[in-house]
């Protein structure tokens, strides 16, 4: 068998539908008349884990070719991606004591630095324009529109 | 009641300062989102939802009507100035805009590019006011067995339009079907794959699935590395022009025919699920190549060049909304995010919305046409202006963008479970995109999930049985429709070079011919007669002379 991208793939949406499929077991029986929670779940379940034999099929006769990377190569390529999750995950744990005007302050500045740069002037840019965006954003919403937005531990401003 | 009547009626709720400044600001908004090449309407649409939860039900879709004219006319800016196109609707825009921009003549092609937007909006508007309320009454015929069908043939679409990766585009339609199964029965309110997390149990609304899906993977896609990172995506070229308003809309009105054939296009494919303005420009643009007589000059900055696409992309908006005001079904992912508004202000559009609801349907229609006029007045103010905001560096909107998504999202329930499912499905989105799966159908099977199921059921409630899918006609018409267009992207790729392919028009024709015999009435049954019929001469000619009588004649006569 050639491991490759698109074998990768198809493996894990046929593991992903079996477990569905068992998950799907445990789902109460129809009353009388009724359509079973189950049935239109496996309807999906069915042809999606016959595509993905067909995926994994495919993937085995004509191998795509793909630039191989090693696991450095591609940390290294989506490094910024990753980064951008990584601190959008800090600001929604953070968000119960930060609020979304502390959090948000720090999420928008801490990405313009990553994907920007940290150099002083840059630095200055960057608080400038998340100060701008992100306060902006929060009045309008929380006195225009009357949207009460989390504010956290640290800042309590409602 | 009639149009006027009706049109009367909606228009006290639309025509208040409220309304109107509300479009105001959003065809500003769209004609922005518009001009920064890489930013998508859909995007600018879904940054304005928000916004619109705490007006009625007209100022917000007025509204968010008004972003999506802006953002299809703004593409065309810098489109024509910098030869990016602003949005994918504007990728022919490119082929002679450019160029006649670089000719020295910007302001012409700019000019010719507006007056083509607002022609064919205005043209769509009039067909969406005419054929939405028709369509409408075709679909009171529609039972859920004919509802399941149709949704079955949209994300059958939707993933061909995946090409050599169909593949890839089925998984994603029904992944997006399986997303939409997580969290409680939609029949029954039953808890459902929640894997022991209660809070699951509320399912993913499908906004912040949408945005996650589109925003995250889009963004930080353009931020990948440090030098996609700080390109400012309109360039160093893009610079501010003087526009030949008169000189363009002379030369737009003395080519009206391409303006009609080319809106006409626009409003059709509009109208089939899951193609939207991306395609319509480019078959506009095609159509208009060979019909011109200076065919020759396209690619150079022909004029016709740069009227097709733009008139086609805004008419397409016209079609799409069509479908949705008249069926309920979100064709594409703009009217998707309209009807999560309409839902979200108790409004569901059904066969009888525009019946039971015609002032806020009506209004619909109204301030899609009044959004056009707008955008011509924006157009001709600001657009020097606009140009200067493709300066913006790439990251620095990338963050602002994914936090205003995370505070609309927050808004939409004010729950922060709506954030984790944004950020979750971004990081699905993401990865699917890496692997090479297409987005779309993914959203569209989130979106109709949910309505899929209850369509069932309604069927196997009536009846236990399946046959009914093929006894019903529209159920079977849009059943074969749908496996055809699964065969659609092998028929592109071997057209011309396997026999098979000769067949395809022709076979579509004669099996689609018993569906619509089917059908009650004499009009539709005569119809199938007559396209049985040219299936039956398309194949006896093609078996006999192995070409298509259509296009042998030019042939021989430029030979």
């Amino acid at each position: 068998m050639t491991l490759n991208r698109d074998a990768f793939v198809a493996v894990f949406f046929l593991l992903l539908c079996a477990v569905m499929f068992v998950a799907s077991m445990d789902l109460p029986p129809p009353m009388f008349g009724q359509l079973s929670s189950a049935l239109w779940p496996r309807l999906i379940l069915v042809p999606l884990a016959l595509l993905s034999a067909a995926l994994l099929y495919q993937s085995q006769r004509a191998p795509q070719k793909t630039e191989r990377k090693t696991v450095g190569q591609w940390l290294e390529f989506n490094r910024n991606p990753f980064i951008c999750f990584a601190l959008f995950f800090l600001f929604l744990v953070t968000m119960p004591i930060a609020g979304m005007l502390l959090g948000g302050l720090a999420y928008v500045f801490l990405t313009l630095n990553v994907l920007g740069g940290w150099k002083p002037r840059q630095l200055a840019l960057h608080a400038m324009i998340s100060a701008v965006s992100v306060v902006s954003m929060w009045a309008v919403f929380t006195q225009l529109l009357g949207v009460l937005l989390p504010e956290g531990e640290i800042l309590r401003v409602y | 009641m009639g149009l006027f009547e009706n049109l009367a009626g909606a228009a006290p709720e639309l025509f208040t300062i409220k309304t109107m400044l509300l479009m105001m600001v959003g065809t500003m908004a769209g004609l922005i989102a518009g001009a920064i090449p890489g930013f998508t309407i859909a995007m600018a649409v879904v940054l304005v939802l928000p916004f619109t939860f705490s007006m009625t039900p007209v100022e917000g879709l007025a509204t968010m009507i008004a972003v999506y004219v802006g953002g299809l006319s703004g593409g065309l800016m810098s489109g024509i100035l910098t030869g990016i196109p602003g949005t994918p609707s504007s990728v022919a825009t490119t082929f002679d805009g450019y160029p006649m921009a670089r000719s020295g003549k910007p302001g012409l092609a700019l000019g010719i590019g507006v007056w083509a937007s607002f022609f064919g909006g205005v043209i769509a508007s009039v067909v969406l006011m005419i054929v939405a309320p028709q369509l409408a009454m075709i679909g009171l015929e529609f039972q859920p067995v004919d509802y399941f069908s149709l949704i079955l043939f949209a994300l059958t679409v939707t993933a061909s339009m995946a090409g050599d990766q169909i593949l890839k585009g089925l998984m994603a339609a029904l992944l997006g079907l399986l997303m939409a199964t997580i969290g409680s029965d939609v029949v029954f309110g039953q808890p459902r794959f929640t894997f022991g997390v209660d809070s699951v149990a509320q399912g993913f609304a499908f906004l912040p699935v949408l945005v996650g899906l589109f925003a995250f993977s889009r963004l930080l896609g353009d931020v990948r590395t440090k030098e996609k990172a700080h390109q400012r995506l309109g360039g160093e070229e893009a610079h501010a022009v003087h526009i030949d308003y008169l000189g363009s809309a002379r030369e737009v009105l003395s080519r009206w025919g391409n303006i009609m054939r080319s809106s006409l296009i626009g409003v059709f494919v509009g109208v089939l699920p899951a193609a939207g303005s991306t395609i319509s420009n480019i078959l506009a643009y095609d159509q208009a190549k060979k019909t011109s007589k200076e065919g020759d000059k396209f690619g150079t900055g022909a004029i016709d060049g740069i009227i097709a696409p733009e008139s086609a992309n805004n008419a397409t908006a016209g079609g799409a909304l069509i479908v949705m005001m008249a069926l309920g079904l979100p064709g594409d992912i703009m009217t998707a995010i309209m009807l999560g508004a309409l839902l979200i202000h108790d409004v569901i559009p059904s066969p009888s919305f525009i019946s039971d609801e015609p002032q806020i349907a009506y209004s619909i229609f109204l301030a899609f046409f009044v959004a056009n006029f707008m955008m011509l007045f924006l157009q001709s103010f600001t657009l020097r202006g606009f140009v200067l905001i493709t300066k913006v560096k790439m990251y620095m909107l990338a963050a602002v963008i994914l936090f205003y998504c995370s505070v609309g999202i927050f808004a939409l329930n004010n729950i922060t479970y709506d954030m984790w499912t944004l950020f979750i499905f971004g990081i699905i989105g993401f990865a699917l995109r890496g692997l090479g799966f297409p987005i779309v159908p993914m959203v569209l099977g989130v979106v109709l999930g949910g309505i899929a199921e209850s369509r069932l059921s309604q069927v196997f409630a009536r009846s236990d049985d399946i046959m009914v899918f093929i006894s019903r006609p529209w159920s079977l018409f849009f059943l074969l429709l749908g496996c055809f267009s699964l065969i659609f992207p092998y028929y592109q790729k071997n057209i011309g070079k396997k026999a098979w392919t000769r067949f395809f028009v022709p076979a579509l024709m004669i099996v689609q011919a018993v569906p619509v015999f089917m059908m009650p009435g004499i009009i539709r049954p005569s119809l199938a007669i007559a396209m049985a019929a040219t299936g039956g001469l398309m194949v006896l000619y093609r078996l006999r002379n192995g070409d298509d009588p259509l296009k042998a004649e030019p042939t021989q006569s430029s030979d």
